[in-house]
């Protein structure tokens, strides 16, 4: 089952944020929410796909010297794409996610699975890495926000879950919570499961 | 005296990495060494402020007089900041290897910090003129600098102190960070806008 | 035999033109959506500041955008405008409507914000906002006298007072000058 490997490391095994540690910049800035995180993912998963595919059918085609930029031309388009469908279609998300969409663009996973994976293999194949890749991300930061939501407003995609004496540790939904959070999430993971060799950004 | 503020704001109580979340990746890996950090924080500041000027130049000459800034924005900039660093890394090259040797091996990580896209993005949507944009592309670099800088103290002290195995490397950055964007609320308030 | 350097050019200039066509397209297709959704939000917050209008009007001539609201008869029930100024983190940007004849607010709608979550974003409830509604439009606006700030974040309350306080003589002047009033 070689084929379906391509999309189940992702979730896991080299899941984006837990265990290659890329595009952190989205993952503590969306995570102050379930939605907002979930959001987010999806936004990226499409991009991913997108380019991956979009690379891996161009891969003859483009010559060495101009891949990245090539690359970059590529995942700029999508992330236009996502930015401009969200603004028409879920304006309510999109006010949410604001700079985030753009910044897309510079979210290392996408650039590194291009140049890693989808420039070497198969159409079909990129597909189901930038998909797992893009699944990984999305369940990582539905988690995390999940938990920050739950800890820093006492709701879980906008139902609240304790009554009104519930006191919230608000600092979890501002940028310290995300800090902490992730930090504490990664230790646990790498406790857990031992350390992982981590991805570099380019 | 705006623009004094402006700056002030950006490097203290809008902190591009505590506040606003950009720059994490070289912030988490560049972090280690002082001397290293700042090089990069240097190397971040440099590009900052000429990107600042080079996307506002595209955005006001190029993008809105054609009226394509909501559909080619993102492309052009990140074009512009990836042809920026490039023209910087080759410049530096012939003109002065030493600082090359030192600086320049941060430059291309440099594409990809969303610090640098997010400044100018940022600058585009507040309406920035060109000056403004100017002091808020170096306050970003600034702030930049001083988180960075920061965060390499302390992991250097840390090399001291008993961090559980799990723990080293990015999740002890993290809790640090957290402690530190603590520390950044404090400044809150410094100024009313 | 292509020469390897113009191919580079070609290719990246091929990709360039596909990918602009292509955002080109789909800002076409989007932009009437995108549009429409913002008219949506204005129309929203203006009638929400003017509970008797069902319509309303853009005064012709004004330095900034000034709303008459309309009943269902065609008459003139009070104006909205945007004020915007400094919060806590940032602008805040509020939808204000007013009834010129009895000089009171009608309603206060927060359009856009960049306060604390949890603590300044409160000034958004309908807790706060709705004091300003019946206050004569010569009020002072004095947090902890003549309004109940959100715990806790004194300074967006204040934030917000301060911009009803410093815009409303403006918007009330430039709407009689422009011809507003039956």
């Amino acid at each position: 089952m070689k084929f379906g490997y391509e999309f189940i490391k992702g979730l896991w095994d080299e899941n984006p944020t837990f265990r290659l540690v890329l595009g952190m910049c989205p993952t503590l800035a969306v995570t102050n929410a379930a939605m907002n995180g979930l959001s987010m993912g999806l936004a990226t998963t499409f991009v991913l796909v997108g380019s991956n595919i979009m690379v891996s059918a161009l891969k003859k085609v483009i010559p060495d010297e101009v891949r990245i930029p090539s690359y970059v031309i590529i995942i700029a388009t999508f992330v236009t794409i996502a930015d401009l469908a969200l603004a028409a279609f879920f304006p309510e998300i999109y006010r949410v996610l604001g700079l985030f969409i753009p910044l897309i663009v510079v979210n290392c996973i996408i650039l590194a699975r291009a140049e890693a994976f989808a420039a070497k293999n198969s159409i079909g194949k990129s597909a189901l890495d930038g998909l797992g890749m893009g699944f990984g991300f999305t369940w990582a930061l539905t988690f995390l926000g999940i938990i920050r939501e739950i800890l820093g407003m006492g709701s879980v995609f906008g139902i609240k879950l304790f009554g009104e004496g519930f006191v919230s540790w608000i600092i979890f939904i501002l940028p310290p919570g995300a800090f902490l959070t992730l930090g504490l999430i990664l230790g646990l993971f790498n406790a857990v499961l031992g350390k992982k060799k981590k991805a570099q950004c380019s | 005296m705006e623009l004094l503020l402006l700056f002030i704001s950006t490097v203290l109580i809008n902190n591009f990495v505590l506040s606003r979340f950009l720059g994490i990746c070289p912030f988490l890996g560049v972090s280690k060494k002082i001397e290293v950090a700042f090089s990069m924080g240097l190397a971040a500041t440099f590009v900052m402020t000429l990107s600042a000027i080079a996307t506002w130049l595209i955005q006001h000459y190029i993008l809105m007089p054609f009226g394509m800034e909501r559909f080619l924005q993102y492309g052009a900039f990140i074009l512009v900041i990836a042809s920026l660093v490039q023209f910087v890394e080759m410049f530096l090259k012939k003109t002065s290897p030493a600082l090359y040797q030192s600086l320049g091996i941060f430059l291309p990580l440099i594409t990809t910090n969303c610090a640098i896209l997010g400044l100018a993005l940022l600058s585009a949507l507040n309406g920035y003129d060109l000056i403004t944009s100017t002091v808020f592309g170096f306050g970003a670099g600034v702030g930049f600098t001083l988180a960075i800088s920061s965060m390499a103290g302390l992991r250097e002290n840390m090399e001291f102190g008993d961090v559980p195995e799990p723990f080293k490397g990015v999740p002890i950055t993290l809790i640090t960070a957290a402690i530190m964007s603590m520390a950044f609320m404090g400044f809150s308030g410094l100024i009313s806008m | 035999m292509k020469n390897p350097i113009a191919r580079l050019i070609i290719v990246l200039a091929l990709i360039s033109i596909g990918s602009g066509l292509f955002l080109a397209l789909t800002y076409t297709y989007t932009i009437p959506h995108i549009e429409a959704n913002a008219a949506h939000d204005q129309e929203v917050a203006i009638l929400e500041t003017l509970p008797d209008a069902v319509s309303f009007e853009e005064l012709k001539n004004t330095e900034f955008p000034i709303y008459v609201g309309l009943d269902s008869s065609g008459n003139e029930v009070g104006f909205a405008y945007v004020a915007e100024g400094g919060g806590f983190q940032g602008m805040i940007g509020l939808m204000v409507g007013v009834d010129p004849e009895q000089e009171i607010i009608t309603g206060v709608k927060i359009l856009s914000h960049s306060e604390t979550p949890g603590l300044g974003a409160r000034i958004t409830e309908a807790v706060f906002l709705d004091q300003f509604a019946q206050k004569s439009i010569s009020d002072n606006f004095i947090v902890k006298e003549d309004i109940d700030g959100v715990t806790g974040a004194t300074f967006s309350s204040k934030s917000v007072s301060a911009i009803l306080e410093q815009t409303l003589p403006k918007a009330v002047e430039q709407y009689r000058e422009s011809g507003g009033g039956k």
